[in-house]
């Protein structure tokens, strides 16, 4: 279980604070208003923001003072996922332990439409097609946590359904719990076993 | 790499306090403050800050309408070799430049009756003319290059904005490019300013007189003719202080806006019409023709009979000296600026402005440092420890690759500032350590890296000031042999031999520059 306990995180003036619990394999979808916290949360979970107060537990483990590189966090950003100066290909492999799981890669590019881009660097691919090749990464990598920060933003009503059924299949298949920022109710709805709804300074599930 | 580092400020500010130790235990005896309320102090200061301040001032208003030309006129014939040739003169060793410009408006120089001519009265080349000449002929181009690329970085939407919004000219230039290039100009001045109040070869060889003297050549004095060592350590301490303070104010103030290269397009800035750009165009062939000048002066002052008459072989080992010093110096540098920039990288993530900006001014100190101190003070201090007849050239090596150290780190940073803004978190979610994130930056460094590696080679190539201390006849460098023949008179000898260099280190940069491209 994913558990959050009376975390409180100083932005820009104010103090964000955030309570919840998500079970394993569930997958969270956060919504609210623009600056009201949904990306700091997800960096608090990856190691990039520093609370002033709290806990932040997986499977009973707190991982308040773990490095980035020590958490169990796969994270999809709101941009700049991609090295420019490699090929898609290159960039797909990365963030695995051992060697990359190449089929498996190449399996799920072909399924979100995106297997002719391999080869390519990312400066040649449109925003959607930059976006799977980010999620492909994130979704795969081995790690429990997969944190995605508007990961359908940008792509097209046929291929947002084709790759929110991908992102459905694989993370129930592989038992990942995943927490989803979106501003799309519909992403939400179609994804989601849970819904967290921020609103002001302080929130709760 | 966080310990290389340190180790490498350590190694770098080591050498420094050895050569002041060398020149305070000496002398026994601190810098003669008393000095300070000297009027020939007081003229040296004034003149020192005078062709400092006009060099930095005009190198970088000539340098902005040029930056312009090309940024704004693609269609400009040979772009790519006339920002080439900015670079080279840049790098320029100055007795080569001396050799030219001497050749070119000297007192029987090429263009000298023509100035006479036009100006009415008699010219002269040394005292200020010359000296702002020459500084301006190295940084002129070296500031085209950099605004140019400064001004590449401004996105493609601000300029989609700026016409959807309907700016006037003025307007475009006041929000669009002046914004851009506002925090990388103060930088640049403050760089050109400390380059040539450093200034040591141009002043001593163009000065002309005791009217035209700047610090660091004082301190040459001090030490050469009446090695008088308080004297020395006082100018010594004014040149750091002013210098390094104007330096460190600069780190601290001038920011320069990482764009992400890799993504800015062209497609929509404003081309200019009419009168504009036929403004742009004849300053763009204008300043093609002044660079080129003293490199073709140096041809003419060499009859057919003089390259006969040369000894190629008596060249061939300076040649080959120059050039593994270089190698030796350069490869040096670069490892240590690099190791020097990962705690420097870590406090500018970190956002520790403070400590940042007194780091990178620590790993840049040899840059405001007077060479001339840190060479003679090292020898003092080496004198009754090492045979220095025999072991001289080690320490040539060591102390240029102490000076041009500033320069790699300059031009490191901001490709390695680009990667962390970009990547870095990144990379860490990734869990990428070691080889394996060395294997993810190196190919997004690589073009600088081996761009700054050319660079600092020609410039430690060029080095005459260290050898002049503890170089020995037995490893005479190209730059000595210049001199050498320039001392005796022989011009057409020191004219083949400066073509000679000059086309070593242009053949060096375009090497690079194609190996550099090959690999984009």
């Amino acid at each position: 279980m994913l558990n959050i306990s009376q975390l409180k995180i100083a932005r820009e003036g104010k103090v964000l604070c955030y309570d919840l619990q998500l079970d394993e394999g569930k997958i969270l979808a956060i919504q609210g208003v623009s600056g009201v916290g949904k990306s700091t949360l997800l960096s608090a979970i990856a190691g990039f923001v520093t609370p002033m107060d709290g806990t932040i537990e997986w499977k009973s483990k707190r991982l308040n003072f773990l490095a980035v590189e020590a958490r169990p966090v796969s994270y999809l950003f709101q941009d700049h996922n991609l090295f420019e100066h490699l090929t898609v290909m290159d960039n797909l492999s990365l963030g695995f332990s051992g060697d990359a799981p190449k089929d498996d890669l190449i399996e799920a590019a072909n399924q979100l439409k995106v297997l002719d881009q391999l080869e390519k660097r990312p400066g040649e691919l449109s925003g959607g097609q930059r976006q799977r090749i980010g999620l492909i990464r994130a979704l795969l990598r081995p790690e429990a946590l997969i944190l995605l920060d508007e990961p359908f933003a940008e792509l097209d009503p046929e291929t947002r359904h084709l790759t929110v059924k991908w992102v459905q299949k694989t993370a129930r298949d592989q038992g990942k719990t995943v927490l989803m920022v979106t501003h799309q109710s519909e992403d939400a709805e179609q994804l989601a076993d849970e819904c967290l709804i921020l609103k002001g300074a302080a929130s709760t599930l | 790499m966080r310990v290389a580092g340190w180790v490498s400020f350590f190694l770098t500010t080591f050498i420094t306090v050895l050569a002041f130790q060398g020149l305070i235990g000496f002398s026994e005896q601190g810098p003669d403050w008393a000095l300070l309320s000297d009027r020939y102090f007081h003229s040296i200061l004034i003149f020192s800050i005078k062709q400092a301040l006009l060099s930095a001032l005009l190198s970088i208003v000539l340098a902005w309408p040029i930056a312009r030309a090309l940024y704004y006129l693609p269609m400009l014939p040979a772009r790519r070799a006339f920002l080439a040739l900015c670079l080279l003169c840049f790098v320029m060793p100055t007795l080569v430049l001396i050799t030219g410009l001497v050749s070119l408006l000297g007192r029987s120089g090429v263009v000298s009756p023509l100035l006479i001519d036009v100006l009415g009265v008699d010219w002269n080349l040394y005292g200020l003319n010359g000296i702002l000449l020459a500084h301006i002929y190295l940084n002129m181009p070296f500031a085209v290059r950099v605004l140019y690329q400064q001004l590449k970085s401004i996105p493609d939407s601000s300029w989609k904005l700026s016409l959807q919004l309907k700016f006037s000219r003025w307007q475009r230039l006041r929000i669009v490019e002046w914004q851009s290039l506002r925090s990388t100009a103060l930088v640049l001045f403050g760089f050109i300013f400390v380059l040539c109040f450093n200034s040591f070869a141009i002043v001593l060889a163009l000065g002309g007189g005791p009217k035209s003297t700047t610090l660091e050549v004082a301190i040459y004095q001090a030490l050469k003719y009446d090695f008088n060592i308080p004297e020395a350590l006082m100018l010594a301490w004014v040149q750091l202080l002013i210098a390094g303070g104007l330096f460190l104010m600069v780190s601290r103030f001038g920011r320069t806006q990482w764009l992400s290269v890799d993504t800015a397009r062209d497609d929509w800035k404003p081309i200019p019409t009419g009168w504009r750009l036929w403004l742009m165009t004849c300053s763009y062939y204008v300043v093609w023709g002044a660079l080129v000048l003293p490199v073709l002066a140096l041809f003419a002052g060499v009859t057919q009979g003089d390259w006969l008459r040369l000894e190629w072989g008596a060249l061939i080992k300076p040649t080959l000296i120059t050039l593994g010093l270089g190698i030796l110096s350069a490869s040096c540098g670069m490892v240590l600026a690099y190791s020097m920039l990962s705690p420097i990288r870590q406090m500018n993530l970190l956002v520790q402005s403070r400590r940042r900006v007194m780091l990178e001014w620590l790993a840049t100190h040899a840059l405001v440092a007077p060479a001339m101190v840190m060479s003679v003070g090292l020898f003092i201090f080496l004198l009754p420890l090492v045979d220095i007849d025999r072991w001289g050239i080690v320490f040539v090596a060591i102390l240029n690759t102490a000076l041009i150290v500033p320069f790699a780190i300059q031009k490191l940073k901001p490709r390695l500032y680009q990667f962390d803004a970009q990547y870095n978190a990144l990379t860490r979610s990734l869990k990428l350590k070691g080889r394996q994130r060395w294997t993810i930056e190196w190919p997004f460094i690589r073009p600088v890296v081996l761009s700054t590696y050319g660079l600092v080679l020609v410039l430690s190539m060029g080095d005459v000031a260290i050898f002049s201390i503890f170089g020995s006849n037995d490893w005479a460098t190209l730059p000595w042999l210049i001199y050498g023949y320039a001392g005796t008179y022989r011009i057409a000898e020191a004219s083949i031999a400066s073509i000679v260099l000059l086309s070593l280190c242009a053949l060096i940069l375009w090497l690079f520059e194609k190996v550099q491209t090959s690999h984009a």
